[in-house]
């Protein structure tokens, strides 16, 4: 169980994480929030998190909205072009449990039915506090999979010697 | 026969518009209804939104009478399957850019019986109700008759076409399609 | 037109975007750096929302129409719940109507301010984007006052208002709209008396007003390309009765009017002052009375079930007209069908029309200035047709050749 408390939060966040932005059926508000966290009032930017344009440069996945049939293989597509360690962030209630959005034709959600989920942060749309705060645990869990993976590279080569 | 793309600054009154489809269109036309919308510390009635009923085969008459009062602004087209027949409704405004609290809305309702799901389409005369048809066609199964798109518009690519989603059915969506999510 | 054969390419634009808003795909045909067509297709948001209202009672749907959009969320819950007062003929105490004037033209504010700093953002003033970006959360703390979120505020219900402007709300307000007159000077200045601004946007994306009456425009764009429409002029609700306010065109302001993304930037910037001057008419003029119609949830349930009736409402949203239709059944809880027109939808039409021979650098800039609830612009792939060889184009390439082409005007 991650406790964060505001001086750990600050202490990880100048490692910096670069995220891309997948909107796969929202209404924007979520949108509107993790844009607000770059801008001056909460200006995440200083610690060096910033949005990216193309999943190739990211190390995190931002994904915001219950999955529509529309965008389904394309989200897929996206996390797959993302280069290892990655983690996947799910901004607000519609892509964690799907909200409002039940008993629908067209909708193939909740995010973790297609694609494995990291960090939930919830609300309807998450104020940026809380969004930052998900992004500081996601900066942890992504500095344990770097580890594991480089120990495990660190095994190989170690196996390839003797 | 199309006026030239412009709104009027002459509005006229709801009750004149309502003599005039009278006059033009007799029993062909129902005026369902004239209803006042108020509002404000006064009560007061600010327009009027006016609800008519024609069989399908006269919709085109109804649409030039409100060209020759000023050019029909188009909202949306809502519909429904009510059964033994789809309801369409077209929901135009006049008189919009006349003047203070001079707008009139103008609803007509059209029952399509099952076995002729056909309208002839108003694109040629207000391109502006692109959308709405193409969303009629995939959502209800009504085909516009001359629209110049006929393709999905909001429904994914690889969506099963003869499902109608808004259809109550056969051709409506099955249970099994319809997902609780959580 | 190239001389010998002439070569268009299909660029297809979306259907993810950084930044902002939901994801759309475009065709866009080329010729070279210019535009012959657009093909516009969107449905990656359509989550089935009409639909889903058939299980649900319009107490319930309230919160869905509040997130068909997250920056016109309240425009939504109200010409929803004027759609369902129009069916079941339900009047609205006084101090209702009001409030939600205010938090109409609140959101208003809200709405065009980050429609500014996007706009700039498009074409590189980035300190612009900044500013518009920090200005809007002063809006924001006085509608987290009033109603309690940031964005979706669930004020509205059928029938009134569920939250009050308490004197702390009112004075909150007051400062809001001072800090606004001072501080929004500044986007005043880049709509009318920056070159830079003016060169990259005049004649770009220009709609000619007999297509902008033909392709049924609204809002703003309408307006930009000189028509005088406007919902709280034309078919006045709520406080706006008792308000009068004027469609904002740019020909009374600039003496001329084209149409293009300029008059649409400078339709919006007066707007925001027009709406600050609504909200303190309002403000003054706030009545005493009860909030709702009916305070008792289960009393007002069981008035919706024995309404019988079709109800239409058509309001003034940040972007044009919202148009929603409902029919509610005697005897039956939920609702029987809803009709959502959002304006973004009527507006998208007359994007070919737009489009038509301008470059692609500009592309961002056209997009974006009838404030789509809905974007566009990742990823970009040229095609050839004729070689049949490709070239990925991203989101970065086509913003970096808006913002680029700023500099060039500059003399850089």
């Amino acid at each position: 169980m991650l406790k964060m408390d505001l001086a750990k939060t600050l202490g990880i966040l100048p490692r910096s994480i670069w995220v891309f932005l997948c909107n796969s059926g929202s209404c924007n508000g979520c949108d509107i929030e993790i844009v607000a966290t770059l801008t001056p009032r909460y200006d995440i930017e200083r610690f060096g998190m910033k949005l990216v344009g193309s999943p190739r440069h990211a190390d995190a996945l931002l994904v915001t909205g219950p999955v529509t049939k529309y965008m389904t293989e394309r989200l897929k597509h996206i996390y797959d072009q993302m280069p290892d360690p990655k983690v996947v962030i799910v901004v607000g209630n519609c892509g964690c449990s799907g909200d409002v959005f039940y008993k629908s034709y067209n909708l193939d959600g909740p995010v973790d039915q297609v694609l494995p989920v990291d960090v939930y942060v919830h609300g309807c749309p998450p104020r940026p506090e809380a969004i930052i705060e998900g992004v500081a645990k996601a900066v942890l869990k992504l500095e344990a999979l770097r580890e594991s993976l480089n120990s495990k590279e660190a095994d190989v080569a170690d196996v390839a010697q003797s | 026969m199309s006026r030239r793309a412009e709104y009027t600054d002459k509005a006229m009154a709801s009750e004149a518009v309502v003599s005039v489809i009278r006059e033009r269109l007799g029993d062909a036309v129902e005026v369902v209804e004239l209803r006042d919308r108020k509002a404000g510390l006064s009560d007061a009635v600010c327009f009027h939104d006016l609800w008519l009923r024609c069989p399908k085969d006269k919709l085109l008459e109804v649409l030039d009478i409100l060209f020759e009062l000023d050019f029909p602004f188009f909202h949306v087209m809502s519909g429904n399957d009510e059964g033994e027949a789809v309801l369409l409704n077209y929901h135009f405004s006049l008189f919009q850019g006349s003047g203070r609290a001079s707008r009139l809305g103008v609803a007509v309702s059209v029952y399509l019986p099952k076995d002729d799901l056909t309208m002839p389409s108003i694109q040629d005369r207000i391109p502006g109700a692109e959308y709405s048809e193409r969303e009629m066609r995939e959502m209800l199964g009504i085909n516009f008759m001359g629209m110049p798109d006929e393709s999905l518009v909001f429904l994914p690519e690889d969506w099963d076409e003869r499902i109608k989603p808004w259809r109550r059915d056969e051709a409506g969506p099955k249970p099994e399609q319809i997902r609780e999510l959580s | 037109m190239a001389v010998g054969e002439a070569k268009t390419y299909k660029i297809p634009i979306g259907p993810v975007h950084v930044g902002l808003k939901e994801p759309i795909t475009t065709w866009l045909e080329v010729d070279g750096e210019r535009i012959v067509d657009i093909k516009v297709r969107p449905g990656a948001i359509h989550r089935g929302i009409e639909f889903m209202a058939r299980e649900r009672n319009p107490i319930q749907v309230i919160y869905l129409a509040e997130r068909i959009c997250g920056i016109c969320s309240f425009a939504h819950i109200e010409s929803f719940v004027r759609a369902v007062e129009d069916a079941a003929s339900i009047s609205v105490p006084k101090r209702a109507q009001y409030i939600r004037t205010i938090m109409l033209e609140l959101e208003r504010v809200h709405s065009h301010i980050l429609w500014a700093g996007v706009a700039c953002y498009t074409f590189g003033y980035d300190s612009a984007f900044n500013l518009g970006l920090l200005l809007r959360e002063k809006v924001m703390d006085v509608l987290e006052a009033i109603s309690g979120n940031r964005v979706n505020y669930g004020v509205g219900t059928i029938g009134g208002v569920r939250r009050d402007i308490t004197p702390e709300a009112a004075t909150a307000l007051e400062d809001m709209l001072d800090y606004y007159r001072r501080e929004f000077a500044a986007f005043y200045e880049v709509a009318t008396e920056d070159p830079i601004t003016k060169a990259r946007m005049r004649h770009v994306g220009t709609l000619p007003p007999e297509d902008a009456v033909r392709y049924c425009a609204v809002g703003p764009t309408a307006r930009a390309s000189g028509l005088r429409v406007d919902l709280r002029w034309s078919s006045p609700y709520e406080a706006y009765a008792d308000i009068e306010v004027t469609p904002i065109v740019p020909q009374d302001y600039m003496g001329e009017v084209y149409g293009d993304v300029f008059d649409r930037f400078l339709v919006r910037v007066l707007e925001v002052y027009q709406s600050l001057d609504i909200i303190e008419k309002a403000l003054l003029g706030l009545p005493e009375g009860p909030l709702m119609a009916e305070p008792k949830l289960p009393k007002l349930l069981a008035l919706l079930k024995a309404a019988d009736g079709v109800g239409w409402s058509s309001i003034e949203a940040p972007r044009g007209d919202d148009t929603h239709v409902i029919r509610l059944t005697k005897g039956d809880e939920n609702v029987t069908w809803w009709k959502v027109r959002a304006p973004t939808y009527a507006n998208i039409v007359s994007w070919p029309i737009m489009f038509r021979g301008q470059e692609i650098a500009d592309a961002p800039l056209i997009v974006n200035s009838i404030d789509p609830c809905i974007s566009c612009m990742e990823r970009a792939l040229v095609v050839d047709k004729k070689s049949g060889s490709s070239e990925v184009l991203t989101k970065e390439e086509l913003l970096k050749r808006s913002r680029e082409k700023t500099r060039r005007l500059m003399g850089r």
